[in-house]
Formats: structure tokens, C-alpha cells, sequence
């Protein structure tokens, strides 16, 4: 008996869910009841003359210790407030998942400071100098002090970066005009569909032609394709992958999601890139949408300098529009088709199962309905101010403030990736697994320039204007 | 076929059983996701399957949670 085996004795291992059940045990919903219900205290506080404004508290930009000293003399109590609301927000959903709030507040209370001096570092004057994006310092920080110092595995109650990246795009949605998403997606879906199916497919003929297994394949390449581990673990199950199948997707498509966070903004912005467009290349080319948020938030603090057009909301909206409009929400169709195939075709009798179109909603990703709900609530409130006043009342009072608590969802998940990523303990991968994938990476970059940086290139260096 | 694998003693899907036994699931994703849905893994043949699955070694649990 292995040693989580015997961990988990004891307890039941085997959970049944009522189909309704989903709305308090799934990340997903709970991403949703969070983050709209930011939103809509936010629209209430707002049509009565409130706002979300002091809880939403960030370091301002300073260049003196003094300057930054002086703002945390002053508004402190403002943070504590803010801790203790995520806090209590966090701990209730994941209560309700299963998991320990006396587990998760410890360890959440260590990346909320952390977050804090990842914050204060970026909005140090010289930060831009220095390339001390937020989003890298928190990967690199929590890279260093999951691989070199270590941490107790309890702590790992409070690195939850889907939930939190998951909240954020929620909130996200809030800040996105509606309207955006209707004249932009269809460009998205379109181009993100062309790269997913030739992903898919260069991943899984060269999967096969190295003699991998069929199931092996087809994971490696929804991962490659459609949203990295996520999609991984989905097609597996779809497909009834090999216990040591999924381990093998989840090492691949970290180590390149880790090398293009890096990779990506920089060179796009050593080929001067406009904002829009360097995020729908990540949006094509990033394999998750936490990963994909870290390259796209760097890229969108090069933005307005050095050359490059456009400002940072074009980078992540473009991102967004292209990755979880364009990539994420098709994961229940690939995992559809890919059933049918693999019951019919590869081993009928083996799976004991029909596959069951139903399975297209069941692995639906559900915060993407939150995402659309919070655009569309937010743009149906305030569609009947003009632009003056959008821009002096509903911006300072609404908006920017979700804004502010995106920024902070965003850093949890950004630390949260780097400290729950230990090297030494992932599944070794092999050379043919990672040829496959390899090649699949290699092609997905150049389509994913091609069509971001050259056929599309006017529509996303555009967007928002 | 007696029953899927959702009711049999060897098939596990406790999302934190899942996280534990692949190690990075919750890098970069969660098995609290709704992409996950009910899949877990079969003891007995070494597979990752749908909680819809079925085979000739199905054996009861003898308790299975509920929260129905």
C-alpha cells in the first residue's frame, strides 16, 4: 500500500455528487459566488454613493522608504481588513469543498504578506528599470522558496492557484465591456480554434509515430492544445488513460508553461509587439490560463514604453478573449469526441461505457459563466453613462477598485504557482513524451505568431480603441 | 456488469486524493475543477477513468459518501 493510500484509509476516497450538488463542490462555482459577489456589493455600494475603494487598498508608486513607510502608517488598518475578508471569503468556500480553514489561513496569512512586498517591490520607481514585474518576482520568489528553501506540505492548504485565478477572471469580466466580447470573441475562436487543432494534432501523430500509446497521446495533446493541465487530466479521464499518463502531461506542460512565462513577453517585446497582440499570441501559445496571466500582466507593464503600442488592459483582455473564450470552454467537446473515439475505436470493451454527450456540460469550465455574468451585469448598469462620466464617476468608483482586488487575486496565484511547484517531485517525463509535446510547442508558437502578429495583427493591436 | 465505477471499492476520486497522487495537478489546475468531473483512478487495473466506467471486477464498496 502506497503511503497516500495509507493516508487516505480511513476515510472514504470515493465521493457521490448529485448533479446539483456542483454549485458548493466544485472550485469553479465557488470562483463564480465569490467574485460576482464582489461585483455586486461593489454595484451596490456604488448606487449609494459607496464604494469598494478603502477595502481595495494597494502600495501607491513611491522612490523613498519614507514615502512608502508613511503609507503604511496610514492606511494598515485598510490591509487588515482586506486580509481578514479574503480570509473569511476563501476559508468558507474551501470549507466547503472539504478542505481545513485552520490548514488555510496560516498559510494564506504567508502569501498575503508575501504578496504585499511583491506588490510594494513592483510599484518601486526603478521596478520598470530593473524588470521587477510583479508577476515574474512572484513566480521567481515562490520558485526559490518551494525548490530552494522548502516548506512544510500543509502550507500547500493555501496555495490554491486555480481558485484564485478563477476568482480573478471573475472579476475580470467586471472590467471588460460586454460589447468587446461580442466584436472581438468570434476573431478569438476562430484563431484559437486553427492552433488548438493543429496543436492537437502534431502532438499526437508525432505521439504516435514514437511509438506512444493512443491515450497517452491524445492527453499530452489536449494538453499542448486547450488548456494545459487542466485539459490534460480531462482528456485522460475521458479517454481512461494509464495511471502514469496523466503525471507524465502535468511535467510537461508545467516545465513549458514556466519557460514561456518567461520566454514569450520578452520576446515579443524585442520584436516591439503592440500590447493587444502580444497578449492573443500568449493567449494562443500559453498552455494555462495562470501561466498565461503572469506572461500577459508582464507584458501589459511593458506597455506605453520602450515603444511598445497600446496599454496593459489591451494585453490581458486579448489574453483573456483568446485563452478562455477561445481555447477554455471547448475542453467538454474535445473530451466529448475523444470519449466516442476511444470507446468505439480503441478499446470498446475495456471502458464499460457509452459516451455521454452530457459530459460537454459536466466538464464545462463553469467560472467562465461567472466571467460573462460579471461583464455583462457590470456593462448593462453603467451603459447609460457617457464617456465623461463613465471615465470620472463609474472608473474611480467601480471599476477600478474590482481592478485593485483582481491585482491582488492574481499576485495569490501568481506566488501560489511557484510555491507549489517542486521539481524533484513531478513524474520524469521520458524523451519520447517529451519529443511529442516538444514538437507541439514548437509549431503552436509559430502558428500562434503567424496568425496574432501578421493575419490578425490590425484587430488585436486595436482592441479597445 | 454490476455497477460503475463510481459505487466500486477500487476506484478513488476524492480530489485531494487525486492531488496527492499527482504530484503538479494543482500547479496549474485543481481536481476540485469542474473539467475533472467525477474521473478518479481504478486500483485495480492502474487507470484514470470516468466514474461512468464499468467492468467485469466491479466490487461494492461498502460505503460510499454521499452528499446528495
Amino acid at each position: 500500500m502506497s503511503k497516500v493510500e495509507t493516508d487516505f484509509s480511513g476515510r472514504f476516497a470515493v465521493r457521490r455528487s448529485s448533479r446539483w450538488s456542483e454549485l458548493w463542490r466544485k472550485e469553479d462555482w465557488w470562483a463564480i459566488w465569490l467574485g460576482l459577489g464582489i461585483v455586486v456589493i461593489g454595484l451596490v455600494l456604488f448606487a449609494h454613493g459607496g464604494s469598494w475603494r478603502w477595502v481595495a487598498v494597494v502600495p501607491p508608486k513611491w522612490t523613498s522608504l519614507a514615502q512608502l513607510g508613511a503609507h503604511f502608517a496610514d492606511n494598515w488598518p485598510r490591509y487588515v481588513v482586506q486580509f481578514l475578508l479574503w480570509g473569511a471569503a476563501f476559508s468558507v468556500a474551501l470549507t466547503a469543498l472539504g478542505l481545513k480553514a485552520r490548514e488555510f489561513l496560516p498559510a494564506f496569512a504567508f502569501v498575503y504578506l508575501l504578496s504585499v512586498a511583491v506588490i510594494v517591490l513592483g510599484q518601486w520607481d526603478r521596478a520598470n528599470y530593473y524588470n521587477l514585474e510583479p508577476p515574474l518576482v512572484a513566480l521567481v520568489l515562490g520558485l526559490v522558496i518551494a525548490n530552494v528553501i522548502g516548506l512544510p506540505r500543509w502550507l500547500d492548504a493555501g496555495f490554491r492557484v486555480e481558485f484564485y485565478i478563477k476568482t480573478g477572471i471573475v472579476l475580470l469580466g467586471a472590467t471588460l465591456p460586454f460589447t468587446l466580447i461580442i466584436w472581438a470573441g468570434p476573431i478569438a475562436i476562430f484563431q484559437a480554434s486553427i492552433v488548438s487543432i493543429v496543436t492537437f494534432s502534431v502532438i499526437y501523430w508525432v505521439g504516435l509515430k514514437l511509438g506512444l500509446d493512443r491515450r497517452l497521446a491524445a492527453t499530452l495533446g489536449a494538453g499542448g492544445a486547450v488548456c494545459g493541465v487542466s485539459a490534460a487530466i480531462a482528456i485522460a479521464g475521458a479517454v481512461g488513460a494509464k495511471k502514469d499518463d496523466a503525471p507524465i502531461a502535468i511535467t510537461l506542460v508545467i516545465l513549458w508553461a514556466i519557460v514561456m512565462i518567461f520566454v514569450l513577453p520578452f520576446v515579443a517585446h524585442a520584436l516591439h509587439l503592440p500590447a493587444g497582440v502580444a497578449g492573443a499570441w500568449i493567449g494562443t501559445s500559453e498552455f494555462a490560463d495562470a501561466a498565461g496571466f503572469a506572461a500577459a500582466q508582464t507584458y501589459g507593464g511593458f506597455a506605453g514604453q520602450n515603444s511598445i503600442a497600446g496599454n496593459a488592459d489591451q494585453s490581458v483582455f486579448a489574453f483573456t478573449l483568446m485563452k478562455v473564450v477561445g481555447r477554455d470552454v471547448w475542453i467538454g467537446i474535445w473530451a466529448f469526441i475523444l470519449a466516442i473515439v476511444a470507446s468505439t475505436r480503441w478499446e470498446k470493451r475495456a471502458l464499460g461505457r457509452k459516451a455521454n454527450a452530457a459530459e460537454i456540460w459536466w466538464r464545462f469550465p463553469k467560472f467562465v459563466i461567472g466571467f460573462i455574468a460579471a461583464s455583462l451585469l457590470v456593462t448593462w448598469v453603467t451603459s447609460g453613462y457617457s464617456l465623461a462620466d463613465f471615465n470620472k464617476i463609474v472608473n474611480p468608483g467601480l471599476i477600478a477598485p474590482i481592478k485593485d482586488l483582481r491585482t491582488w487575486a492574481f499576485i495569490f496565484c501568481f506566488l501560489s504557482i511557484g510555491l507549489t511547484t517542486r521539481f524533484r517531485e513531478f513524474a520524469r517525463a521520458g524523451n519520447k513524451p517529451f519529443l511529442a509535446f516538444s514538437s507541439g510547442v514548437a509549431v503552436n508558437v509559430v502558428l500562434g505568431f503567424i496568425l496574432s502578429a501578421w493575419v490578425f495583427a490590425s484587430h488585436w493591436a486595436n482592441l479597445t480603441q | 456488469m454490476k455497477g460503475t465505477c463510481r459505487a466500486c471499492l477500487h476506484f478513488r476520486n476524492d480530489p485531494a486524493y487525486l492531488e496527492a497522487i499527482f504530484q503538479g495537478l494543482n500547479v496549474m489546475s485543481s481536481a476540485w475543477a469542474s473539467v475533472v468531473a467525477e474521473d478518479g483512478l481504478c486500483l485495480r487495473h492502474d487507470r484514470y477513468l470516468s466514474a461512468e466506467a464499468s467492468c467485469p471486477d466491479f466490487t461494492a464498496a461498502s460505503s460510499v459518501t454521499s452528499d446528495a
